[in-house]
């Protein structure tokens, strides 16, 4: 699992992307942040915190979007699937690859915590409850889009595809707002990963909404080990 | 140690391999022989736990590839058809990745990984990005790649493919050399590579192994041909007339116009009969010279249907009327010509239509 961690990982900086989605994450954020916070003079954070939602939506099928699929092109899934690793183990290596690319992006952003904590108050509980919420959300987005790519040898595909189900998830929240069956509601609650964050904005740390957000996660990385462990017997 | 038995596998309702049984010892260099689409890769790719079969087992060194895949692994140097490369890696990166995603653990890295690069000569070429070598250099590296961490059996697919003449000499003997100590299986469809390092060839056609032999005894049968072409200047019936009239020939055709004024001819003699004597002394004494005489090599093709012909373990191609006639008496298109080579002709004929059956059904 280390060995793929480190290639995949790897990957991410000898090319453009893993730069690129660092770049285009913090520029937003930046934006965002200028915006709500230093024009304003706000010591809220929240508001950076849940763009963050949205941008990831953009952001993350660039990024996930070569994790499988390359190697099938490539013909390195051979290599991969022929060693004496688990199919589990190349899953979570190329997981994780992508998502310490994001951890990375994440850190840069506590500068805005140093930069309001200069000048004013934080809520340090709800910042801190906030980014561990992050942590959990772009789980949910990175082992989607692994598994998406895990299932064309095309990045473009897999990268469409990725974005298509994020922007349908983001429209069932929309949808949320718009319904009035109750049974519909409770639907779409179920399926909305932007509305459970709402709890988080409001700075209070959900543990029903953390655990929801990280079962969700590992239930895309089985399937995508499902996926590989199949590939063999196609 | 390699063990497979009763290995099927079907992609859909074609049938890739079927029912394939092989046993290879320790410290054999076991050629795989066969055309494109016998099921050497299928084979290959299963004993490697890259793919499964629909039944039947392969064991490695004892351990079933199905059961305890990582251990069974452990033991596998792989170099598939396409050599896995990661293209943004250095030959020293990617080298390094393999020796952690193998779990390497009783060997030193550097001593062991310059050790490949050695015996693979790759040397020179250590720090370079393997985006930018050749093939035949790509090829290397894929080669070594399966040599990281001294597996017991290699794996090799078509290892010399898209070499230079003197790189393949090179591989073969490094392949040659490997075999002293491991377990090889190579597949190639070119007869000199197996006759130059294999000590036992199993050849496959159609999903199923219709030799098993030294490579000896199978060139006894390649060698064994009796065709000759012969490039004779002169009027074209007066030549074939004169060349069937010499005794031992058993069929007699022009094939192609190769000069102005000169003909190729197929010449096949009879069983265990010298022809060349006598044709050379008839076409003489007529007044016809030889310009070129060469026997025809047997194609891989042509080595099948021997051995489908001798051994009837193989079914047979279910129609035994070949759409294409007797060459034309007229002086054909060249390669028209040169594929109506009249007793090839009506088999390959006859087993083209039957993979076009079997792929319909």
């Amino acid at each position: 699992m280390f060995a793929v961690y480190k290639r995949d990982l790897r990957a991410y900086f000898t090319s453009p992307l893993g730069y690129v989605f660092i770049a285009a994450f913090l520029i937003i954020t930046n934006l965002i942040f200028f915006v709500t916070n230093l024009l304003t003079g706000a010591n809220a954070l929240v508001n950076v915190y849940s763009i963050i939602l949205y941008i990831l939506i953009i952001v993350v099928p660039v990024l996930t979007m070569r994790t499988f699929s390359e190697d099938y092109k490539q013909k390195t899934d051979q290599l991969l699937l022929t060693a004496p690793v688990k199919a589990s183990g190349i899953v979570l290596g190329k997981f994780l690859a992508a998502y310490t690319v994001y951890f990375i992006a994440l850190v840069f952003t506590i500068l805005y915590v140093i930069i309001v904590a200069a000048v004013g108050d934080v809520n340090m509980g709800a910042v801190v409850g906030n980014y561990i919420a992050l942590l959990a959300v772009a789980a949910v987005y990175i082992a989607i889009g692994c598994f998406i790519s895990s299932l064309t040898e095309n990045q473009l595909v897999a990268a469409i595809a990725t974005l298509g189900v994020f922007i349908a998830l983001f429209l069932m929240d929309y949808a949320y707002s718009l319904v009035n069956v109750d049974w519909i509601k409770g639907v779409l609650y179920w399926l909305s990963i932007f509305r459970r964050f709402n709890t988080f904005r409001l700075g209070v740390f959900s543990v029903a909404d953390f655990f929801y957000y990280v079962s969700i996660a590992a239930a895309f990385i089985f399937l995508t080990v499902r996926v590989l462990e199949k590939k063999r017997w196609s | 140690m390699i063990e497979v038995s009763g290995l099927t596998k079907t992609y859909g309702k074609k049938r890739g391999i079927d029912r394939l049984n092989f046993t290879i010892q320790d410290g054999e260099i076991v050629g795989f022989l066969g055309p494109n689409g016998a099921g050497k890769s299928t084979t290959m790719n299963i004993i490697t736990g890259y793919l499964s079969a629909n039944s039947g087992a392969a064991r490695i060194s004892g351990i079933d590839v199905l059961e305890d895949p990582v251990a069974a692994k452990r033991n596998i140097g792989y170099l598939p058809e396409q050599p896995p490369l990661y293209l943004d890696m250095t030959v020293e990166e990617y080298l390094n990745f393999i020796f952690d995603l193998k779990g390497v653990k009783e060997l030193k890295r550097k001593e062991h990984l310059a050790e490949v690069c050695e015996l693979v000569g790759l040397k020179d070429h250590y720090k370079r990005l393997i985006r930018n070598l050749s093939k035949g250099y790509k090829q290397r590296v894929g080669l070594a790649q399966a040599l990281v961490g001294n597996p017991d059996v290699l794996i090799l697919d078509e290892p010399t493919v898209g070499l230079d003449p003197k790189q393949i000499i090179e591989i073969r003997n490094v392949i040659k050399n490997l075999g002293r100590n491991r377990t090889i299986i190579l597949s190639t469809h070119i007869l000199q590579e197996v006759s130059a390092i294999c000590e036992r060839v199993l050849v496959i056609n159609n999903g199923q192994i219709v030799a098993d032999d030294k490579p000896d005894n199978l060139s006894a049968m390649i060698t064994g041909d009796r065709k000759l072409i012969v490039r004779v200047a002169g009027p074209r019936d007066n030549v074939r007339k004169i060349l069937r009239s010499v005794e031992g020939v058993q069929f007699a055709d022009v094939t192609v116009q190769s000069e102005k004024g000169s003909y190729d001819f197929l010449v096949e003699a009879k069983p265990n009969v010298d022809i060349r004597k006598p044709m050379f002394t008839a076409l003489a004494k007529a007044g016809y010279p030889i310009l070129q005489l060469k026997s025809m090599d047997l194609s891989l093709e042509d080595i099948f249907i021997k051995l489908t012909e001798e051994k009837k373990t193989v079914r047979q191609p279910q129609n035994k009327q070949p759409k294409k006639q007797r060459p034309e008496e007229s002086a054909a298109p060249a390669e028209e010509a040169a594929e109506s080579f009249a007793p090839i002709d009506v088999n390959l004929g006859g087993d083209a239509d039957f993979e076009e059956k079997e792929g319909d059904n």
